[in-house]
């Protein structure tokens, strides 16, 4: 097992060495940089304009920026903004919190709803319960993030008045407040979420309950419930970890659109603003700790397996 | 008694009248700001949303008002010699920085050469260019010394990210990212980034309102970054912000309507044109840009892509007609199809031409008015395409003229020099469009000479009369903003250069 780990985790330092490299040469294929970006229509001389990049140190050849870029990397220094002279690595620090608790908490949403659902449907193939599930999950599947967190805030925010439109609180200050802020965020994405999650628990489940050693469990009579829960969704689970796995990860990427439509100051709004205004280390800061957060859910995934399924062994 | 029922009677309605009208200190304004400041330190910077966060935690040498004179500020009078050549100005006193420590002339001195020293790689050193020196000649007196005489000088003092910053603190820190240490009447308490900046009160604060109460009457001021605008319009109407910036302008009727909310703004210092590249043919041709201007329909450019709202028709020139050198004269308002026609056929171009307006996709309002404009010229036979790119893309192409017609303008200028010298003399960096034109520059030199606001007012005049008879741009129209706030946010003025000195003499009504 601990071999297994040790290999798994050597395998993602040419991954992430992979990905921070892509990044790099993307952000400086794309037209435009981060002096003119600052500069904007200011009455400015070419000769200071040379200067800035030689401050920001853009007039060195792109291997040895990267060379550079890289080293600092490998000590934990990813750089600081070219715009704000703030630290990267403080800066993401500040931040993965709250993608991180707004990740959590949908997938909390998510899972407290398509289980039960995804549950029902199974059971009661083709009867109403099933219909309510599929229409569900259609509209999840077909309804925008954004969208839906729009209504939702015309809703909860406008109309009703009883939870803040946008907005963030940090959970240490006040753990109340940050709940109400973060709840309709982590609906939005929980909800989406949920209905394909739902999809999956009912076809898992479907094609598990149909196995041999259901129809014996419950000839030999134990108990319904215990049938389902404890030896139909256990081996129902492994698909349902895999695709849930895939979209934690997804989302640690932060939600871009949802963590702009509702203020929250996560990883994919800070790497956003850095793509806008081309702000070089501020993107590939942001890209190697998304790499490197799918990389850990991944792993974390596969071990979950070995939990679900006990003929499941790393050796 | 009945007497003195009466004078109860009118005690009372005095009260009453007088309890509307005082203004209360205390309370926090919750303000939904759209974007981070770009940076803490305000020399670095060209930044709107740093200066409107942070303009109020330092201050200036001298100050615009609301009608954009100027003021004193850190200063409290200043002289010019005859020659035009040197300035002395006098260094109020008694004034502390946030951390205690007295202001100097020293400071003031220091400040200035900071933002014009090219180690610090400000955005503005330019704008000092013509600073031969700057003196402390006492602990109270700076000496300024031109090396040509140059009258813009007070609104570049002005503008207010060339704030006074205390030479200790930039010394001991290296720069102002992250320490935050003024003189104005908020302090820096917090910045975290995406989410809040946190000013307190500073009890120590130099100004006074017109009746001699300190300022400010607000305890603090806390800024949340919304950058979704309908998340601010969301956050003004459910009153989870007490004022929000930048009001989108499809939403500018729909906060009108709400009960719970006021909006406030309107015309703001900028211009949006058409600049046309007299080095393209035919805009060579002063007939064919006259011919243009004549064809656009500017006030269905403000109704069609501007929601009506977004901004207000340019009745002169670059210089808002509100503006006390602006010229109310545009002789192409409106649409005349028969000039235009006329024009081009004088031209010889009466079977019309096609050329490319280049635009930015970032930017609706730099980006609709090109569809209404292909419609206007499509009535004379001319053939608009219109070709949009990223920002980051179309800025550097633009300002290197690389275009036959674009889309653009400039913002924040408070002085008729800022609208005119670097946008229309031969040469200078804002001339897009590669204008020429020796009149033009003999009156925008002038300009910069003349230090008597009268004799400014008639030399820039002139020389707008005469760019508007070559239309080296079709002038489409000045952006509006706007504000809205909550029924209990008093005392709150709308600067046209958008600036948001205004918060200095808010108030909360309980």
């Amino acid at each position: 097992m601990l071999t297994y780990l040790g290999r798994r985790l050597l395998l993602t330092l040419p991954a992430l060495f992979g990905v921070a490299l892509v990044a790099f040469l993307l952000m400086r294929a794309i037209p435009g940089d981060v002096v003119t970006n600052l500069v904007g229509q200011a009455e400015v001389t070419p000769e200071r304009l040379a200067e800035l990049r030689r401050m920001f140190g853009l007039d060195l050849p792109v291997h040895v920026q990267f060379g550079q870029w890289l080293g600092a990397a490998l000590q934990g220094d990813l750089g600081s903004s070219l715009r704000t002279g703030r630290s990267i690595t403080g800066d993401l620090t500040l931040r993965f919190p709250v993608t991180l608790e707004l990740t959590l908490l949908s997938l909390v949403i998510a899972l407290a709803l398509a289980l039960p659902l995804g549950i029902a449907a199974a059971l009661n193939r083709g009867r109403w319960p099933d219909y309510a599930a599929s229409v569900f999950a259609l509209l999840g599947l077909s309804v925008p993030g954004f969208f839906l967190g729009i209504l939702l805030i015309l809703l909860f925010s406008l109309r009703l008045g009883w939870l803040p439109p946008a907005g963030y609180i940090p959970f240490t200050e006040d753990p109340w407040q940050n709940l109400r802020h973060m709840l309709l965020p982590a609906l939005s994405l929980g909800l989406i979420l949920a209905a394909a999650t739902t999809r999956i628990v009912r076809s898992a489940l479907l094609e598990v309950l149909g196995r041999d050693y259901v129809r014996t469990a419950k000839a030999k009579g134990v108990a319904p419930a215990t049938v389902v829960l404890r030896h139909a969704l256990r081996n129902a689970l492994i698909p349902v970890v895999t695709v849930v796995g895939l979209q934690f990860g997804a989302l640690l990427g932060g939600a871009v659109i949802i963590e702009q439509v509702f203020s929250l100051p996560g990883v994919g709004r800070f790497a956003l603003e850095g793509i806008n205004l081309r702000d070089y280390p501020v993107v590939q800061g942001a890209v190697l700790l998304i790499a490197a957060a799918f990389i850990v859910v991944n792993l974390i995934v596969d071990l979950i397996y070995a939990l679900v399924d006990p003929r499941v062994r790393y050796g | 008694m009945k007497r003195f029922t009466s004078l109860l009677v009118l005690a009372l309605a005095f009260a009453l009248a007088g309890w509307g009208f005082a203004q209360t200190y205390g309370g926090v304004l919750r303000v939904g700001m759209q974007a981070d400041p770009v940076g803490l330190d305000p020399h670095i910077t060209n930044a709107t949303s740093t200066r409107n966060m942070l303009e109020n935690v330092y201050d200036t040498l001298v100050l615009f008002d609301s009608s954009l004179r100027i003021v004193p500020g850190l200063a409290t009078s200043w002289t010019t010699s005859e020659d035009g050549l040197t300035w002395t100005f006098d260094i109020r006193q008694g004034v502390t920085f946030h951390d205690g420590t007295p202001l100097t002339a020293d400071d003031v001195a220091f400040s200035i050469e900071r933002i014009k020293d090219p180690a610090t790689a400000s955005p503005r050193a330019d704008a000092f260019s013509v600073l031969e020196s700057v003196v402390a000649s006492d602990d109270h007196t700076v000496v300024m010394t031109l090396s040509s005489p140059f009258s813009p000088l007070l609104s570049k003092l002005a503008a207010s990210l060339n704030v006074i910053v205390s030479r200790a603190t930039v010394e001991a820190n290296g720069d102002l990212q992250a320490v935050v240490n003024g003189t104005g009447p908020f302090r820096f308490v917090e910045y975290l980034p995406q989410t809040r900046m946190v000013l307190e009160r500073n009890a120590d604060f130099w100004g006074t309102d017109a009746a001699g109460n300190a300022l400010p009457y607000l305890d603090g001021i806390t800024f949340t970054f919304y950058p979704d605008p309908t998340a601010r319009t969301t956050a003004i109407q459910t009153g989870n912000a007490d004022w929000i910036e930048y009001v989108p302008s499809a939403d500018v009727d729909l906060l009108r309507a709400d009960p719970d909310v006021e909006v406030v703004g309107g015309l703001s210092a900028n211009f949006r044109s058409l600049y046309l590249n007299v080095n393209h043919p035919p805009f060579d041709d002063v007939r064919v840009r006259q011919a243009l201007a004549y064809a656009i329909d500017e006030q269905a450019i403000v109704d069609l892509a501007l929601f009506g709202t977004g901004g207000v028709v340019a009745t002169g020139t670059t210089v808002p007609g509100a503006n006390y050198y602006g010229v109310d004269a545009n002789p192409y308002l409106g649409s005349d199809l028969e000039k235009a026609r006329a024009l081009l056929a004088e031209a010889g171009l009466a079977d019309g031409f096609e050329f490319d307006i280049y635009v930015t996709s970032t930017y609706d309002f730099l980006r609709t008015p090109a569809e209404v404009i292909q419609a206007n010229l499509a009535a004379i036979g001319v053939t608009a395409n219109i070709v949009a790119e990223d920002w980051s893309i179309y800025l550097p192409k633009a300002l290197a003229g690389d275009f036959e017609s674009t889309i653009l303008g400039e913002s924040g200028q408070s002085d008729p020099d800022d609208f005119l010298y670097n946008v229309f003399l031969t040469g200078n960096s804002g001339n897009l469009g590669g204008f020429s034109d020796a009149t033009v520059d003999a009156l925008l030199t002038q300009g910069r000479e003349v230090a008597d606001q009268e004799a400014r007012r008639a030399i820039y005049l002139e020389a707008q009369q005469r760019i508007l008879e070559l239309a080296p741009h079709v002038f489409l129209f000045h952006s509006a903003q706007f504000s809205a706030l909550r029924p209990n946010v008093e005392g709150f003025e709308h600067f046209p250069n958008t600036s948001y000195l205004g918060f200095r003499t808010t108030w909360l009504e309980n």
